[in-house]
């Protein structure tokens, strides 16, 4: 869908035009799922599981239905189905046994939010409890206790994942390429190490909400905080076995998702005490403490990296071992499996690469999405042993990145072969580097390490994602002209945050010859009236939507263009058209305006021709497989956005606190349709990942317990802990299949900083870390390890 | 809001006394609130009553003269004390301690005697006055009594408050007005966060005083040690002085070392 039109010639592509949402967001008129109120609502409390493994002997909610105001108490024993998208196996409310603590086990719906609280207090649950599984290695071991005994009898998406019933693991993605032994027999020095995550929490302003309304005729309404409201209608359809017609799904405006609203949540809840409220409305809203246990996380990662290299800087061959702690389901973190799978290796070309990745049950609060899909978390192993591998033969890591970086000709893990227009990842790290004056201080860092006596140093990391999807994923615009000839578009990506609707609007104004203002793309989501979309994820909206609204916009204007052919008696090639009018191309003074056309034209005598003009335009993701299941062979990209950090760092090698100074990022791009949401895409991205790498992460006691399930004590960055400064870079190397050249880069930015901050504290002061997140105490361990002492037990793990 | 409770907003210290004389122990004071309702939200108090004092005017404001010293009454918020002339002019690591205290937000509502009456291990107000001597003025329907500060708290969120007794005010003898101070928290982000280990260090011309927070069941005080007392003498007196724990925050190793760089830090400092 390029056009290799010069940026001159764009009017509104390429500009930096305002969000279309700032006002309403600012004078807070933008209304949330938050903010309904409707007549007869009753408020939904959770009864949640204080154990992270136990058997449900008994639950006695006789007390809680007695309390007058409460309209329905349910249990998980009224629900025969289980619910997911890739592998079929998480309950509504726990039955029989609850899997990991904070564990929904019943629900209330009642008059006010503290009624529902007091109900569910009421609640009485006998439990028997037993050991829960923590350790993901222990677990993928351990074929005794099972956190899914069930597995065989769930179904999945068979094409592209691999359940091992019998075992705790949901899913075992394979790649192979080359001969990994052979390859290890080639390289002068074979190095292998383990890089750990913990779980991480999205932390969404708004949190998880939904009001959903069981009227009847089995008729659903659901209005929710979510992603995707197509994938919501679709999992409520098939799990409570109506019609496509029967449930309706809408989406306000969206308080941030980050993958953690990707998939289904809290509206099966609410709309199953709705039901047993007679259909009164039910709004189940999580508090932020459910957040972090009720609702899914980030799953915990250790990846196990054995790479071979020459003396001359060449990546032989690496064999990528990631075990993914999923928690107590696995749904969606079965595809984060699969994605990381594919990406394992980074931008960088491996000959021989071999790659197991497992998806394991533990008991502990289950993954899903989040901003990154498993990049950043592999990209902190990988970043960091990428400088292991260059110190080991003496190079800098930057040459040996750029050595080894996938290029032209390439041919990646999946046997995908790199072209002109996949990108170009040096450049990235070129530009990066450059930006942060890397090789050497500037005489202004040599005098503020003298003045604080803190450690200056400086790293270079790299990163690449595609969108993580279906390889059938599909999308589709509409177009209305008003009477004004303005333009009414509906679409079903949801806007939450990112600013994708306004890139849409722009390309759909650059396509129409229109100016944005006349284009009012709905931001509220309403799977009854706005066309079909997969999901909003995977960064894929720019692209995917992009490329529809590019066809929408030419279909709308194909429709004018032969009504006005009619009117002008003129073929349509002869035709051509400004804002306001289509006219004829020789004889301009001839033309028909397109309010005259919006909605049928009407000739002096008062006969009528054409109607209402609508475009549609649907885009398909072209050329994507399955993968192989015994190689991982295939074509699984869409696009890869490459990107790349600059780091600056200072560390205090005393204390190991430490402070980021510079962050310069660059992202190839394709095209940039918004320069200045993308550098709003860079700044949040790299906070974002600035917390993953600082401070953020969930901490368990033996029991599984979680330690820490509010801002107390699971802190994320605040504006003091931003970077003295920030920088964003475009690279424009356009992708051939994207609008206007352009490829998304909603997550990027928060992938592999923290490898590039992990690397940079290394060369100041020599801390050797290998578990995320990085804070001044992990520094001060890091730096005392010599002296053999045990970490803290109730860590971030 | 989990349990209901009664409110009441007492415009008078005798209405305030016969309130908590009759609820006793099921009475809880509110001043900014920012711990209690906290405590009531996640089920750690069950008040029958809650009694608002910010209406009683003789426990607003901070005062200050030459003969009483330092008054900060009991519903003086953190910004106020911070923000008090004579507060920055003569005492201005006060001002430090509570302007590090949670978030800008939390330190509009939030109390300094609040803070101390919260009796947390990390309240980052108590380092500063506990170094200043400070003491704290409580009475009741039938009492007034004072108590020296490191008195006052007992233990982790313990004080020594009985049932139907509140804390007027806390006093700060006018002897350590213009001393030299300066604080030192360890945090695990830059922006608020509570305190991992924390140090106040005082000095006049005779004397140094140091305070440390979060690393025992209350904070503590080392007095006694004149002005030139070597600074690893202080290291090893608070050493002896801290029992700091492992827990989700921090470990005990990194408290203890991060103390004693800390005083090290601020003996430099203040030297």
């Amino acid at each position: 869908m390029r056009e290799d039109t010069p940026q001159e010639e764009l009017n509104y592509v390429g500009k930096g035009t305002e969000r279309v949402d700032t006002t309403e967001k600012l004078t807070g008129k933008a209304k949330y799922t938050g903010d309904l109120r409707m007549p007869g609502m009753l408020h939904a409390a959770v009864k949640r599981s204080p154990h992270a493994r136990a058997k449900i002997n008994n639950i006695d909610t006789s007390d809680a239905e007695a309390i007058p105001g409460v309209h329905a108490v349910v249990t998980g024993k009224e629900f025969d189905y289980k619910l997911g998208l890739y592998l079929v196996d998480k309950d509504v409310l726990a039955r029989e046994r609850v899997r990991h603590h904070g564990e929904a086990v019943a629900a209330v719906a009642a008059e006010s939010p503290g009624l529902a609280e007091q109900a569910v207090k009421k609640i009485d649950v006998d439990y028997e409890v037993e050991e829960p599984v923590l350790d993901a290695l222990e677990a993928i071991e351990d074929d005794d206790k099972l956190v899914h005994p069930e597995l065989d009898d769930y179904d999945y998406f068979e094409p592209a994942f691999s359940p091992q019933p019998g075992t705790n693991v949901a899913n075992h993605t394979k790649i192979r390429k080359g001969d990994v032994e052979q390859g290890f027999e080639e390289a002068d020095h074979v190095i292998e190490r383990e890089y750990t995550n913990p779980n991480v929490q999205h932390v969404p302003m708004e949190t998880h909400v939904a009001v959903a309304s069981w009227k009847e005729q089995d008729e659903l309404d659901v209005h929710t905080s979510c992603q995707s409201p197509f994938t919501v209608r679709n999992l409520l359809c098939v799990a409570f076995d109506l019609p496509h017609t029967n449930v309706h799904v809408e989406v306000p405006y969206v308080g941030g998702g980050f993958g953690g609203k990707a998939g289904i949540g809290v509206e099966p809840l609410a709309a199953c005490l709705s039901k047993k409220a007679n259909g009164r409305p039910v709004k189940l809203e999580a508090s932020r403490e459910e957040e972090f246990s009720l609702l899914p996380c980030r799953s915990g990662l250790t990846y196990r990296i054995k790479s071979g290299v020459t003396e001359d800087g060449d990546l032989v061959a690496q064999k990528m071992t990631m075990f993914w702690d999923s928690g107590a389901y696995a749904d969606y973190a079965v595809n984060v499996t699969r994605a990381s799978a594919y990406s394992a290796s980074g931008p960088y070309e491996i000959p021989n690469a071999h790659v197991d990745a497992y998806t394991i049950y533990t008991n502990k609060p289950y993954g899903t999405a989040y901003r990154g899909f498993g990049h950043v978390e592999f990209s902190w192993g990988l970043e960091r042993h990428m400088d292991l591998l260059a110190e080991t033969i003496d190079m800098d890591p930057l040459e040996f990145r750029k050595q080894n970086a996938l290029k032209p000709g390439s041919i990646t893990i999946t046997g995908e072969k790199i072209v002109e227009n996949t990108g170009n990842v040096t450049k990235c790290m070129e530009v990066a580097a450059e930006a942060i004056n890397y090789g050497e201080l500037t005489p202004e860092e040599k005098k503020r390490q003298e003045e604080t006596g803190m450690k200056i140093a400086k790293s270079v990391s790299a990163l690449h994602k595609a969108p993580a999807m279906p390889s059938f994923t599909a999308t589709a615009a509409e177009l209305r002209m008003n009477e004004d000839g303005s333009i009414n578009a509906d679409l079903s990506l949801t806007e939450y945050g990112q600013g994708t609707y306004t890139a849409l609007t722009q390309i759909i104004a650059e396509e129409l010859g229109f100016p944005p203002e006349r284009i009012n793309l709905s931001i509220k989501g309403d799977t009854d009236k706005a066309p079909y979309d997969w999901q909003t994820v995977a960064s894929k909206g720019l692209l995917m939507s992009g490329n529809a609204c590019i066809k929408a916009a030419r279909d709308l204007l194909e429709k004018a263009y032969q009504d006005a052919s009619e009117v002008l008696r003129a073929d349509p090639c002869d035709l051509d058209h400004n804002e306001n009018e289509i006219y004829i191309k020789h004889h301009p003074e001839e033309s028909v305006t397109f309010s005259e056309l919006a909605v049928g034209y009407a000739y002096p005598t008062g006969e009528g021709i054409g109607g209402p003009i609508i475009g549609v335009g649907r885009y398909m993701a072209q050329g994507l497989t399955n993968l192989d299941k015994e190689t991982g062979q295939g074509e699984p990209a869409l696009d890869w956005t490459y990107g790349s950090h600059g780091v600056v760092v200072e560390v205090n090698e005393i204390t190991g606190e430490f402070n980021i100074l510079k962050v310069a990022s660059a992202f190839d791009v394709g095209k940039a349709i918004n320069p200045a949401n993308i550098r709003g895409q860079v700044i949040g991205g790299l906070i974002q990942g600035l917390g993953t790498t600082i401070c953020e992460g969930y901490a368990y006691d033996d029991e599984g317990h979680l330690l820490n399930p509010s801002f107390t004590d699971n802190k994320i960055p605040t504006s003091m802990d931003v970077p003295e400064e920030i920088e964003g870079i475009v690279i424009e190397t356009p992708q051939i299949d994207g609008p206007y050249g352009a490829r998304g880069v909603g997550e990027h930015p928060m992938i592999a900083l923290c490898g590039a901050i992990g690397n940079a504290i290394y060369y100041a002061a020599g801390a050797d870390l290998t578990h995320m997140p990085i804070r001044s105490e992990d520094v001060w361990w890091a730096l005392h390890k010599d002296e053999d002492r045990d970490r803290p037990r109730y860590s971030i793990c | 809001m989990r349990t209901p409770f009664n409110y009441f907003a007492p415009e008078t210290l005798s209405d305030a006394h016969e309130l908590l004389e009759k609820h006793g122990e099921r009475a809880e004071i509110l001043a900014g609130g920012t711990d209690l309702l906290v405590d009531i939200r996640n089920d750690m108090k069950q008040p029958d009553a809650v009694i608002d004092i910010k209406n009683i005017e003789e426990l607003n404001g901070v005062e200050f003269d030459s003969d009483d010293g330092l008054i900060i009454n009991a519903a003086a918020t953190c910004t106020e004390v911070s923000s008090h002339t004579v507060v920055r002019d003569r005492y201005p690591f006060i001002v430090e301690a509570t302007s590090e205290l949670a978030s800008h937000q939390v330190r509009n509502r939030a109390t300094v005697v609040g803070n101390i009456c919260n009796a947390s291990p990390c309240a980052d107000a108590a380092r500063p006055l506990l170094c200043l001597d400070a003491s704290v003025e409580i009475s009741s329907l039938q009492n007034k009594r004072t108590l020296p500060l490191e008195e006052f708290i007992t233990g982790v969120k313990q004080n020594d408050l009985a049932p139907g007794e509140l804390v007027e005010r806390v006093r700060v003898p006018v002897e350590m007005a213009d001393a030299r101070g300066a604080n030192r928290k360890l945090k695990r982000i830059k922006g608020h966060d509570l305190s991992l280990a924390s140090v106040t260090m005082v000095k006049t011309d005779a004397e140094t005083r140091v305070s440390i927070g979060a690393c025992g069941p209350t904070p503590v005080v080392l007095t006694g040690f004149d002005a030139s007392t070597d600074v690893d003498e202080l290291c090893s007196a608070a050493e002896e002085a801290i029992s700091p724990i492992d827990d989700v925050r921090s470990t005990a190793e990194y408290r203890n070392f991060m103390i004693k760089q800390y005083i090290r830090e601020l003996d430099e400092e203040l030297s």
